[in-house]
Protein backbone atom coordinates (compact mmCIF):
# COMPACT_ATOMS: atom_id res chain seq x y z
CA UNK A 1 0.00 0.00 0.00
CA UNK A 2 0.89 4.05 -0.48
CA UNK A 3 0.18 7.04 0.56
CA UNK A 4 1.41 10.62 -0.68
CA UNK A 5 3.49 13.33 0.83
CA UNK A 6 3.67 16.53 0.76
CA UNK A 7 7.51 17.78 -0.78
CA UNK A 8 7.91 21.07 0.89
CA UNK A 9 10.74 23.54 -0.39
CA UNK A 10 11.91 23.75 3.61
CA UNK A 11 13.73 26.61 5.35
CA UNK A 12 16.56 28.91 3.03
CA UNK A 13 18.04 31.96 4.44
CA UNK A 14 20.35 34.57 3.23
CA UNK A 15 20.46 37.16 6.27
CA UNK A 16 18.43 39.84 5.96
CA UNK A 17 17.81 39.40 2.12
CA UNK A 18 14.91 38.19 0.32
CA UNK A 19 15.46 35.07 -1.77
CA UNK A 20 13.11 35.25 -4.55
CA UNK A 21 13.09 32.42 -6.80
CA UNK A 22 11.93 31.18 -10.34
CA UNK A 23 9.46 28.65 -11.40
CA UNK A 24 10.39 24.58 -10.86
CA UNK A 25 12.13 23.26 -13.96
CA UNK A 26 11.11 20.21 -13.91
CA UNK A 27 13.93 17.33 -15.15
CA UNK A 28 11.95 14.43 -15.37
CA UNK A 29 7.79 13.22 -16.04
CA UNK A 30 5.05 13.18 -13.64
CA UNK A 31 4.59 9.94 -12.52
CA UNK A 32 8.55 9.46 -12.41
CA UNK A 33 9.61 7.09 -9.81
CA UNK A 34 13.05 8.43 -7.63
CA UNK A 35 15.49 7.20 -5.59
CA UNK A 36 16.50 9.34 -2.50
CA UNK A 37 17.90 12.29 -2.89
CA UNK A 38 17.52 11.80 -6.94
CA UNK A 39 17.44 16.19 -8.27
CA UNK A 40 14.19 15.87 -10.07
CA UNK A 41 14.13 19.99 -10.86
CA UNK A 42 16.10 22.92 -10.18
CA UNK A 43 14.69 26.37 -9.91
CA UNK A 44 16.39 30.09 -10.23
CA UNK A 45 17.41 32.00 -7.35
CA UNK A 46 18.00 35.46 -6.59
CA UNK A 47 19.08 37.48 -3.50
CA UNK A 48 17.64 40.92 -2.86
CA UNK A 49 18.21 43.13 -0.52
CA UNK A 50 15.30 43.79 1.76
CA UNK A 51 13.88 47.77 1.68
CA UNK A 52 15.75 48.89 4.88
CA UNK A 53 19.82 47.71 3.07
CA UNK A 54 19.07 49.29 -0.02
CA UNK A 55 22.70 50.23 -0.47
CA UNK A 56 24.37 46.75 1.47
CA UNK A 57 26.82 44.75 -0.61
CA UNK A 58 24.75 41.53 -2.31
CA UNK A 59 26.48 38.31 -0.73
CA UNK A 60 27.46 36.05 -3.77
CA UNK A 61 27.20 39.61 -5.57
CA UNK A 62 30.15 37.73 -7.96
CA UNK A 63 28.38 34.95 -9.05
CA UNK A 64 25.65 35.75 -11.20
CA UNK A 65 24.26 32.61 -11.60
CA UNK A 66 22.82 30.84 -8.14
CA UNK A 67 20.39 27.86 -8.81
CA UNK A 68 18.35 25.22 -6.10
CA UNK A 69 18.44 21.99 -7.25
CA UNK A 70 15.57 19.97 -5.12
CA UNK A 71 15.62 16.56 -4.35
CA UNK A 72 12.94 13.97 -2.61
CA UNK A 73 14.70 12.63 0.98
CA UNK A 74 12.78 9.37 0.06
CA UNK A 75 12.22 6.76 -2.80
CA UNK A 76 8.51 7.03 -4.59
CA UNK A 77 6.43 8.13 -7.53
CA UNK A 78 6.45 12.14 -8.16
CA UNK A 79 3.32 13.28 -8.93
CA UNK A 80 3.80 16.96 -10.29
CA UNK A 81 0.95 19.16 -11.10
CA UNK A 82 1.65 20.59 -13.97
CA UNK A 83 0.43 24.12 -15.64
CA UNK A 84 1.29 26.19 -12.70
CA UNK A 85 3.89 27.95 -14.24
CA UNK A 86 3.91 30.48 -16.99
CA UNK A 87 7.10 29.17 -18.63
CA UNK A 88 8.96 31.49 -20.88
CA UNK A 89 11.02 34.15 -19.01
CA UNK A 90 8.76 34.22 -16.68
CA UNK A 91 9.26 30.84 -15.75
CA UNK A 92 13.19 31.36 -15.09
CA UNK A 93 13.02 35.06 -13.45
CA UNK A 94 12.83 35.13 -9.58
CA UNK A 95 9.06 36.40 -9.07
CA UNK A 96 8.21 34.17 -6.08
CA UNK A 97 9.20 34.73 -2.90
CA UNK A 98 10.74 31.65 -0.86
CA UNK A 99 8.28 30.26 1.42
CA UNK A 100 9.35 27.02 3.46
CA UNK A 101 6.02 25.60 3.09
CA UNK A 102 5.47 25.97 -0.76
CA UNK A 103 4.34 22.33 -2.19
CA UNK A 104 6.24 21.84 -5.06
CA UNK A 105 5.38 17.99 -5.50
CA UNK A 106 3.99 14.88 -4.04
CA UNK A 107 5.15 12.00 -3.81
CA UNK A 108 3.82 8.07 -3.90
CA UNK A 109 5.47 6.38 -0.90
CA UNK A 110 5.27 3.10 0.71
CA UNK A 111 3.17 2.89 4.26
CA UNK A 112 6.46 2.19 5.89
CA UNK A 113 7.48 6.27 5.22
CA UNK A 114 5.95 7.73 8.32
CA UNK A 115 4.66 11.30 8.31
CA UNK A 116 2.31 13.76 5.51
CA UNK A 117 4.87 16.18 4.70
CA UNK A 118 8.86 15.98 3.92
CA UNK A 119 10.78 19.04 3.80
CA UNK A 120 12.81 18.44 0.23
CA UNK A 121 16.83 18.87 -0.11
CA UNK A 122 17.97 21.64 -1.42
CA UNK A 123 21.36 21.52 -3.79
CA UNK A 124 22.81 25.02 -4.29
CA UNK A 125 24.52 25.83 -7.54
CA UNK A 126 26.54 28.77 -8.07
CA UNK A 127 28.49 30.13 -11.43
CA UNK A 128 30.84 33.03 -11.82
CA UNK A 129 30.59 33.66 -14.90
CA UNK A 130 33.67 34.63 -17.10
CA UNK A 131 31.69 38.07 -18.22
CA UNK A 132 28.67 39.42 -17.63
CA UNK A 133 27.55 38.87 -21.06
CA UNK A 134 28.06 35.27 -20.89
CA UNK A 135 24.49 34.96 -19.69
CA UNK A 136 22.54 32.16 -20.98
CA UNK A 137 18.93 31.70 -19.17
CA UNK A 138 17.82 27.82 -19.84
CA UNK A 139 19.00 24.87 -17.88
CA UNK A 140 21.34 23.86 -15.60
CA UNK A 141 24.40 26.39 -14.60
CA UNK A 142 24.63 27.60 -18.20
CA UNK A 143 26.83 29.78 -19.59
CA UNK A 144 30.40 30.73 -19.70
CA UNK A 145 31.71 30.06 -15.67
CA UNK A 146 35.71 31.14 -14.65
CA UNK A 147 34.51 29.19 -11.14
CA UNK A 148 31.40 27.11 -10.79
CA UNK A 149 30.51 25.48 -7.59
CA UNK A 150 27.73 22.89 -5.35
CA UNK A 151 26.81 22.06 -2.38
CA UNK A 152 24.25 20.13 -0.30
CA UNK A 153 21.93 22.63 1.71
CA UNK A 154 21.62 21.10 5.04
CA UNK A 155 23.49 23.15 7.14
CA UNK A 156 25.98 24.00 4.58
CA UNK A 157 28.95 22.52 4.25
CA UNK A 158 32.22 21.70 6.40
CA UNK A 159 34.80 20.92 3.34
CA UNK A 160 35.84 21.80 -0.27
CA UNK A 161 37.34 20.04 -2.37
CA UNK A 162 38.99 22.74 -5.42
CA UNK A 163 39.27 20.49 -8.57
CA UNK A 164 42.20 22.14 -11.04
CA UNK A 165 42.79 19.44 -13.45
CA UNK A 166 41.97 19.20 -17.10
CA UNK A 167 39.18 16.97 -18.72
CA UNK A 168 40.37 14.05 -16.45
CA UNK A 169 39.59 15.97 -13.18
CA UNK A 170 36.55 17.78 -14.44
CA UNK A 171 34.32 15.01 -15.26
CA UNK A 172 34.92 13.24 -11.68
CA UNK A 173 33.88 16.39 -10.10
CA UNK A 174 31.42 18.48 -12.32
CA UNK A 175 30.20 15.19 -14.39
CA UNK A 176 29.25 15.09 -18.03
CA UNK A 177 25.39 15.22 -18.29
CA UNK A 178 24.87 17.98 -15.92
CA UNK A 179 26.89 20.12 -13.65
CA UNK A 180 27.48 18.46 -10.39
CA UNK A 181 24.60 16.57 -10.51
CA UNK A 182 26.04 12.99 -11.08
CA UNK A 183 29.15 14.25 -8.01
CA UNK A 184 25.85 14.95 -5.40
CA UNK A 185 23.68 12.05 -6.30
CA UNK A 186 26.43 9.89 -4.84
CA UNK A 187 27.59 12.29 -1.93
CA UNK A 188 25.28 12.06 0.64
CA UNK A 189 27.83 14.33 3.11
CA UNK A 190 28.35 18.26 3.62
CA UNK A 191 30.50 18.37 0.78
CA UNK A 192 31.26 21.68 -1.77
CA UNK A 193 32.77 21.29 -4.75
CA UNK A 194 34.40 24.01 -6.72
CA UNK A 195 35.50 23.38 -10.40
CA UNK A 196 37.50 26.06 -12.22
CA UNK A 197 37.97 25.30 -15.88
CA UNK A 198 40.83 25.40 -17.90
CA UNK A 199 40.16 28.39 -19.89
CA UNK A 200 42.29 29.29 -21.24
CA UNK A 201 45.21 27.75 -18.51
CA UNK A 202 46.50 24.41 -18.47
CA UNK A 203 46.61 24.33 -14.70
CA UNK A 204 50.38 22.98 -14.17
CA UNK A 205 52.30 23.34 -11.37
CA UNK A 206 54.58 25.70 -12.24
CA UNK A 207 51.54 28.17 -13.26
CA UNK A 208 49.75 27.47 -10.13
CA UNK A 209 52.71 28.30 -8.08
CA UNK A 210 53.01 31.84 -9.69
CA UNK A 211 49.59 32.39 -9.97
CA UNK A 212 49.73 31.70 -5.81
CA UNK A 213 52.38 33.46 -5.20
CA UNK A 214 51.86 36.79 -8.00
CA UNK A 215 51.91 40.12 -6.07
CA UNK A 216 49.39 42.78 -7.48
CA UNK A 217 52.36 44.32 -8.78
CA UNK A 218 53.21 41.54 -10.82
CA UNK A 219 49.52 41.25 -11.85
CA UNK A 220 49.68 44.96 -13.29
CA UNK A 221 52.93 44.28 -15.08
CA UNK A 222 51.32 41.36 -17.19
CA UNK A 223 48.43 43.03 -17.92
CA UNK A 224 50.22 45.93 -19.12
CA UNK A 225 52.57 43.94 -21.03
CA UNK A 226 49.62 42.16 -22.81
CA UNK A 227 47.93 45.38 -23.37
CA UNK A 228 50.84 46.72 -25.19
CA UNK A 229 51.39 43.72 -27.24
CA UNK A 230 47.48 44.19 -28.31
CA UNK A 231 47.92 47.91 -28.75
CA UNK A 232 50.84 48.18 -30.49
CA UNK A 233 50.48 45.03 -32.55
CA UNK A 234 51.71 46.12 -36.27
CA UNK A 235 52.14 42.71 -38.26
CA UNK A 236 48.65 41.32 -36.81
CA UNK A 237 45.66 43.00 -36.82
CA UNK A 238 44.48 43.21 -33.13
CA UNK A 239 40.51 41.26 -33.64
CA UNK A 240 38.03 40.89 -30.99
CA UNK A 241 39.03 36.82 -30.65
CA UNK A 242 42.34 38.71 -29.23
CA UNK A 243 40.88 40.96 -27.10
CA UNK A 244 38.59 37.98 -25.61
CA UNK A 245 40.75 35.87 -24.81
CA UNK A 246 43.35 38.31 -23.41
CA UNK A 247 40.21 39.10 -21.10
CA UNK A 248 39.96 34.94 -20.35
CA UNK A 249 43.75 34.63 -19.76
CA UNK A 250 43.83 38.18 -17.40
CA UNK A 251 41.43 36.14 -15.44
CA UNK A 252 42.37 33.91 -14.96
CA UNK A 253 46.42 34.91 -14.04
CA UNK A 254 45.25 37.61 -11.77
CA UNK A 255 43.82 35.40 -8.77
CA UNK A 256 44.46 31.95 -7.10
CA UNK A 257 41.03 30.01 -6.86
CA UNK A 258 43.25 27.90 -4.10
CA UNK A 259 42.90 31.73 -1.17
CA UNK A 260 39.76 32.02 -2.59
CA UNK A 261 36.59 31.94 -0.09
CA UNK A 262 33.36 31.16 -0.45
CA UNK A 263 29.49 32.51 0.44
CA UNK A 264 27.13 29.75 1.12
CA UNK A 265 23.49 29.86 1.38
CA UNK A 266 22.04 27.47 4.11
CA UNK A 267 19.03 27.18 5.68
CA UNK A 268 20.01 28.52 8.75
CA UNK A 269 21.08 31.83 6.85
CA UNK A 270 24.53 32.49 5.18
CA UNK A 271 27.66 31.08 5.70
CA UNK A 272 31.69 32.07 4.42
CA UNK A 273 33.63 28.70 3.49
CA UNK A 274 37.13 28.03 2.56
CA UNK A 275 39.87 28.16 1.46
CA UNK A 276 39.37 24.70 0.06
CA UNK A 277 40.84 22.16 2.17
CA UNK A 278 41.73 19.50 -0.77
CA UNK A 279 42.72 20.39 -4.02
CA UNK A 280 42.00 18.12 -7.24
CA UNK A 281 45.17 18.62 -9.59
CA UNK A 282 45.91 16.35 -12.92
CA UNK A 283 49.14 15.01 -13.84
CA UNK A 284 47.85 14.61 -17.20
CA UNK A 285 48.44 19.26 -17.32
CA UNK A 286 52.39 18.44 -16.53
CA UNK A 287 53.65 18.35 -20.03
CA UNK A 288 57.09 18.52 -21.05
CA UNK A 289 57.46 21.38 -22.42
CA UNK A 290 55.85 25.01 -20.90
CA UNK A 291 55.84 28.58 -21.94
CA UNK A 292 57.61 30.99 -19.72
CA UNK A 293 57.52 34.82 -20.42
CA UNK A 294 61.09 36.47 -21.69
CA UNK A 295 60.57 39.52 -19.52
CA UNK A 296 58.78 38.93 -16.74
CA UNK A 297 59.35 35.20 -15.93
CA UNK A 298 55.84 33.71 -15.77
CA UNK A 299 55.00 30.29 -16.17
CA UNK A 300 52.21 29.57 -19.03
CA UNK A 301 50.55 26.60 -20.36
CA UNK A 302 47.52 26.22 -22.84
CA UNK A 303 46.19 23.38 -24.87
CA UNK A 304 46.40 23.76 -28.44
CA UNK A 305 42.59 23.64 -29.09
CA UNK A 306 42.21 27.11 -26.81
CA UNK A 307 45.37 28.86 -28.19
CA UNK A 308 43.63 28.10 -31.56
CA UNK A 309 40.44 30.03 -30.39
CA UNK A 310 43.05 33.00 -30.03
CA UNK A 311 43.35 35.81 -32.72
CA UNK A 312 46.30 35.99 -33.97
CA UNK A 313 47.40 39.11 -32.31
CA UNK A 314 47.88 36.41 -29.18
CA UNK A 315 49.03 34.01 -31.18
CA UNK A 316 52.20 36.39 -32.25
CA UNK A 317 52.17 37.50 -28.59
CA UNK A 318 52.41 34.11 -27.80
CA UNK A 319 55.44 33.06 -30.16
CA UNK A 320 57.79 36.70 -29.68
CA UNK A 321 57.13 37.59 -26.06
CA UNK A 322 57.69 33.29 -24.49
CA UNK A 323 60.22 31.12 -24.90
CA UNK A 324 59.60 27.06 -24.45
CA UNK A 325 61.08 25.35 -21.56
CA UNK A 326 61.43 22.02 -21.55
CA UNK A 327 60.75 20.03 -18.14
CA UNK A 328 62.78 16.66 -16.87
CA UNK A 329 60.59 14.18 -14.86
CA UNK A 330 62.66 15.66 -11.54
CA UNK A 331 62.19 19.40 -13.18
CA UNK A 332 58.39 18.19 -12.74
CA UNK A 333 58.37 16.52 -9.34
CA UNK A 334 60.28 19.71 -7.96
CA UNK A 335 57.55 21.95 -9.26
CA UNK A 336 54.97 19.73 -7.36
CA UNK A 337 57.08 19.59 -4.24
CA UNK A 338 56.96 23.78 -4.57
CA UNK A 339 53.74 24.02 -5.38
CA UNK A 340 52.95 21.56 -2.59
CA UNK A 341 55.06 23.23 0.06
CA UNK A 342 53.33 26.47 -0.67
CA UNK A 343 49.80 25.03 -0.71
CA UNK A 344 50.30 23.55 2.77
CA UNK A 345 51.95 26.83 3.93
CA UNK A 346 49.08 29.61 2.49
CA UNK A 347 46.08 27.27 3.65
CA UNK A 348 46.89 24.16 4.61
CA UNK A 349 44.93 22.16 1.84
CA UNK A 350 45.82 18.49 1.07
CA UNK A 351 46.49 17.81 -2.64
CA UNK A 352 45.31 14.92 -4.48
CA UNK A 353 46.67 13.92 -7.95
CA UNK A 354 44.75 11.84 -10.73
CA UNK A 355 47.85 9.80 -12.41
CA UNK A 356 48.58 8.68 -15.90
CA UNK A 357 46.88 5.68 -17.84
CA UNK A 358 49.99 3.90 -18.78
CA UNK A 359 48.76 1.10 -20.84
CA UNK A 360 46.62 1.73 -24.29
CA UNK A 361 44.25 -0.94 -25.32
CA UNK A 362 45.42 -0.26 -29.54
CA UNK A 363 48.92 -1.32 -28.60
CA UNK A 364 50.26 -4.52 -29.74
CA UNK A 365 54.27 -4.08 -29.16
CA UNK A 366 56.40 -6.98 -29.71
CA UNK A 367 59.38 -5.57 -29.76
CA UNK A 368 60.91 -2.13 -28.20
CA UNK A 369 64.06 -2.04 -31.09
CA UNK A 370 62.10 0.52 -33.47
CA UNK A 371 61.64 2.54 -30.33
CA UNK A 372 64.13 5.42 -29.97
CA UNK A 373 66.18 5.28 -26.21
CA UNK A 374 65.60 6.51 -24.15
CA UNK A 375 62.07 5.31 -24.47
CA UNK A 376 60.02 7.33 -22.18
CA UNK A 377 61.30 10.08 -24.82
CA UNK A 378 59.92 8.08 -27.39
CA UNK A 379 57.12 6.00 -26.36
CA UNK A 380 53.99 7.62 -24.37
CA UNK A 381 52.86 4.39 -22.25
CA UNK A 382 56.76 4.52 -21.16
CA UNK A 383 56.69 8.07 -20.48
CA UNK A 384 53.54 7.67 -18.36
CA UNK A 385 54.71 4.72 -16.12
CA UNK A 386 57.89 7.24 -15.63
CA UNK A 387 55.63 10.22 -14.63
CA UNK A 388 53.19 7.74 -12.34
CA UNK A 389 56.52 6.66 -10.45
CA UNK A 390 57.80 9.82 -9.79
CA UNK A 391 54.14 10.41 -8.54
CA UNK A 392 54.43 7.53 -5.87
CA UNK A 393 57.79 8.94 -4.84
CA UNK A 394 56.47 12.45 -4.51
CA UNK A 395 53.67 10.91 -2.55
CA UNK A 396 55.90 9.44 0.04
CA UNK A 397 57.87 12.30 0.61
CA UNK A 398 55.01 14.79 0.37
CA UNK A 399 50.96 15.04 1.83
CA UNK A 400 50.47 14.90 -1.74
CA UNK A 401 47.52 11.47 -2.40
CA UNK A 402 47.31 9.50 -5.74
CA UNK A 403 44.11 8.88 -7.14
CA UNK A 404 45.42 5.95 -9.21
CA UNK A 405 43.40 6.24 -12.67
CA UNK A 406 45.84 3.42 -13.72
CA UNK A 407 44.72 0.98 -11.56
CA UNK A 408 40.69 1.24 -11.75
CA UNK A 409 41.25 2.13 -15.86
CA UNK A 410 43.40 -1.12 -16.06
CA UNK A 411 40.71 -3.32 -14.18
CA UNK A 412 37.45 -1.69 -16.11
CA UNK A 413 39.21 -1.52 -19.29
CA UNK A 414 41.37 1.58 -20.94
CA UNK A 415 40.70 1.12 -24.48
CA UNK A 416 37.06 1.00 -23.56
CA UNK A 417 36.52 3.17 -21.09
CA UNK A 418 40.15 5.26 -21.03
CA UNK A 419 40.61 5.36 -25.14
CA UNK A 420 43.01 8.72 -25.68
CA UNK A 421 44.35 8.63 -21.86
CA UNK A 422 41.90 11.53 -21.25
CA UNK A 423 38.91 11.38 -21.33
CA UNK A 424 36.66 9.04 -19.01
CA UNK A 425 33.47 6.94 -19.73
CA UNK A 426 30.36 8.06 -17.34
CA UNK A 427 31.65 4.39 -15.51
CA UNK A 428 35.37 5.36 -14.67
CA UNK A 429 34.19 8.47 -13.82
CA UNK A 430 32.32 7.33 -11.17
CA UNK A 431 34.19 5.20 -10.21
CA UNK A 432 37.35 7.61 -9.56
CA UNK A 433 34.45 9.88 -7.92
CA UNK A 434 34.21 7.48 -5.81
CA UNK A 435 38.06 7.17 -4.89
CA UNK A 436 38.86 10.84 -5.03
CA UNK A 437 35.51 11.05 -1.71
CA UNK A 438 36.83 8.05 -0.34
CA UNK A 439 40.55 9.55 -0.53
CA UNK A 440 39.12 12.82 1.25
CA UNK A 441 37.15 11.67 3.57
CA UNK A 442 38.53 12.72 7.25
CA UNK A 443 39.52 9.13 7.77
CA UNK A 444 41.59 8.23 5.23
CA UNK A 445 45.50 8.22 5.07
CA UNK A 446 47.73 10.80 5.05
CA UNK A 447 49.46 9.91 1.79
CA UNK A 448 49.90 7.32 -0.59
CA UNK A 449 47.15 6.42 -3.44
CA UNK A 450 43.64 5.35 -3.22
CA UNK A 451 41.86 3.07 -6.13
CA UNK B 1 51.97 -12.57 -52.82
CA UNK B 2 51.17 -8.69 -51.94
CA UNK B 3 49.91 -7.37 -48.83
CA UNK B 4 48.43 -3.56 -48.57
CA UNK B 5 48.86 -1.41 -45.72
CA UNK B 6 45.91 1.16 -45.12
CA UNK B 7 45.15 3.66 -42.31
CA UNK B 8 43.53 1.90 -39.62
CA UNK B 9 40.96 3.53 -36.93
CA UNK B 10 43.88 3.63 -34.15
CA UNK B 11 41.31 5.80 -32.41
CA UNK B 12 37.85 4.79 -32.49
CA UNK B 13 36.90 9.14 -32.69
CA UNK B 14 39.55 9.58 -35.56
CA UNK B 15 38.69 10.28 -39.19
CA UNK B 16 42.09 10.86 -40.54
CA UNK B 17 45.51 11.35 -39.75
CA UNK B 18 48.88 13.41 -40.89
CA UNK B 19 51.86 11.52 -41.78
CA UNK B 20 54.25 12.92 -39.82
CA UNK B 21 57.48 10.76 -41.19
CA UNK B 22 58.12 7.84 -43.93
CA UNK B 23 60.65 5.66 -43.26
CA UNK B 24 60.57 3.13 -45.95
CA UNK B 25 61.54 3.40 -49.65
CA UNK B 26 60.19 2.07 -52.73
CA UNK B 27 61.49 -1.28 -53.65
CA UNK B 28 63.24 -1.65 -50.34
CA UNK B 29 62.66 -4.81 -48.19
CA UNK B 30 61.90 -4.48 -44.60
CA UNK B 31 62.45 -6.74 -41.88
CA UNK B 32 60.21 -7.53 -38.75
CA UNK B 33 60.52 -4.52 -36.10
CA UNK B 34 61.21 -2.13 -39.01
CA UNK B 35 59.62 1.61 -38.24
CA UNK B 36 56.86 2.34 -41.53
CA UNK B 37 55.75 5.42 -40.57
CA UNK B 38 54.77 8.17 -37.56
CA UNK B 39 51.07 9.30 -37.94
CA UNK B 40 49.64 12.33 -35.99
CA UNK B 41 45.86 12.18 -35.06
CA UNK B 42 44.20 15.30 -34.75
CA UNK B 43 40.90 14.29 -33.28
CA UNK B 44 39.80 18.28 -34.03
CA UNK B 45 39.53 16.87 -37.47
CA UNK B 46 35.92 15.67 -36.94
CA UNK B 47 35.02 17.96 -34.35
CA UNK B 48 36.64 21.80 -34.95
CA UNK B 49 36.81 21.83 -30.46
CA UNK B 50 37.55 18.16 -29.73
CA UNK B 51 39.81 18.27 -26.65
CA UNK B 52 43.16 17.43 -27.30
CA UNK B 53 45.22 15.26 -26.92
CA UNK B 54 47.02 15.28 -30.57
CA UNK B 55 48.21 12.35 -30.52
CA UNK B 56 51.37 10.19 -32.75
CA UNK B 57 51.75 7.02 -33.41
CA UNK B 58 54.41 4.80 -35.41
CA UNK B 59 53.83 1.77 -37.47
CA UNK B 60 55.99 -1.14 -37.17
CA UNK B 61 56.36 -3.88 -39.34
CA UNK B 62 55.65 -7.48 -37.60
CA UNK B 63 56.72 -9.37 -40.38
CA UNK B 64 59.26 -8.77 -43.29
CA UNK B 65 58.46 -7.80 -46.77
CA UNK B 66 59.41 -5.71 -49.70
CA UNK B 67 57.93 -2.37 -50.07
CA UNK B 68 56.11 -2.02 -53.75
CA UNK B 69 54.40 1.16 -53.78
CA UNK B 70 54.27 4.19 -51.41
CA UNK B 71 50.98 6.42 -52.11
CA UNK B 72 51.62 8.68 -49.07
CA UNK B 73 54.45 11.66 -48.23
CA UNK B 74 55.23 13.48 -44.80
CA UNK B 75 52.50 16.32 -44.54
CA UNK B 76 49.81 13.88 -46.66
CA UNK B 77 46.48 13.98 -44.78
CA UNK B 78 44.75 10.75 -45.14
CA UNK B 79 41.15 9.34 -44.63
CA UNK B 80 40.52 6.28 -42.71
CA UNK B 81 40.44 3.07 -44.85
CA UNK B 82 43.13 5.21 -47.33
CA UNK B 83 45.90 3.27 -48.30
CA UNK B 84 49.23 3.96 -46.88
CA UNK B 85 51.47 1.73 -49.45
CA UNK B 86 51.76 -1.66 -50.89
CA UNK B 87 54.30 -4.40 -49.96
CA UNK B 88 55.01 -7.70 -51.61
CA UNK B 89 56.73 -10.96 -50.27
CA UNK B 90 59.65 -10.82 -52.63
CA UNK B 91 61.09 -8.59 -54.36
CA UNK B 92 59.39 -8.02 -58.52
CA UNK B 93 56.18 -9.06 -59.05
CA UNK B 94 53.08 -6.04 -59.96
CA UNK B 95 51.99 -3.90 -56.93
CA UNK B 96 48.46 -3.58 -58.91
CA UNK B 97 47.98 -7.84 -57.57
CA UNK B 98 45.23 -8.19 -55.66
CA UNK B 99 46.17 -7.62 -52.04
CA UNK B 100 46.01 -11.28 -50.20
CA UNK B 101 45.84 -9.61 -47.02
CA UNK B 102 46.80 -6.48 -44.64
CA UNK B 103 50.57 -6.11 -43.57
CA UNK B 104 50.92 -7.41 -40.38
CA UNK B 105 52.27 -4.34 -38.16
CA UNK B 106 52.07 -3.16 -34.58
CA UNK B 107 50.91 0.87 -33.86
CA UNK B 108 52.15 2.69 -30.22
CA UNK B 109 51.68 5.32 -29.40
CA UNK B 110 54.77 8.02 -29.39
CA UNK B 111 55.96 11.55 -28.44
CA UNK B 112 56.54 14.25 -30.59
CA UNK B 113 60.32 14.44 -32.52
CA UNK B 114 62.28 16.89 -34.45
CA UNK B 115 62.43 14.34 -37.17
CA UNK B 116 58.43 14.78 -37.96
CA UNK B 117 57.12 16.57 -40.61
CA UNK B 118 55.43 19.14 -38.02
CA UNK B 119 58.60 20.20 -36.65
CA UNK B 120 60.01 21.78 -39.71
CA UNK B 121 58.64 24.81 -39.30
CA UNK B 122 58.98 25.46 -35.58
Amino acid sequence: MTHEIALKLGSLKAGDFLVRRSAIHWLCEDGHSCASGEVVGFCTVTLEPSPNQRNAGLPMAGEQDFQVAIAPRTAGRLRIETGKSPGGYLGIHGLHLWNPDHVVARLEVSDDIQGREQNVRLLMLAGRRMSGLADVDAGILPGWHNRSRAWWGEEGPDRTLLCLGICDAAGIVRGNQTPFIEAFQSTPEAAHLVYVPDHPVVPCAPVLLDQLLRTPNQNRAIAADLAAALGNNDRNATTSDDWLFAGALLSWLERSPIRDTYEVVTPAGLRRVGPADAVLLSLSSETNTILRHKRLGYSLQMLRHRQASAGPAIRSWLGSAFEPVKRSIDDIRRDYRRLIEAIGEQTGAKVFILNRMSTSGYEDIVSYAPFDAPMSDTLENIAAKEMNLMLHDLAQESEAMIIDVDAVAAEIGGAEHLPDGIHHSATLQALLRSAMFTAWAPQSRKSGSVR
Amino acid sequence: MTFELRLTKINPNMTAGMVECCYVQPNSPIKMGDKLFDLRVDLSAGFSQYCPPISYFRVVAREAAVLKELSVKPGDTVNVGDLLAVFGDKAGGEAADQPARPLRVTTAGIAHHSGMWSARDQ
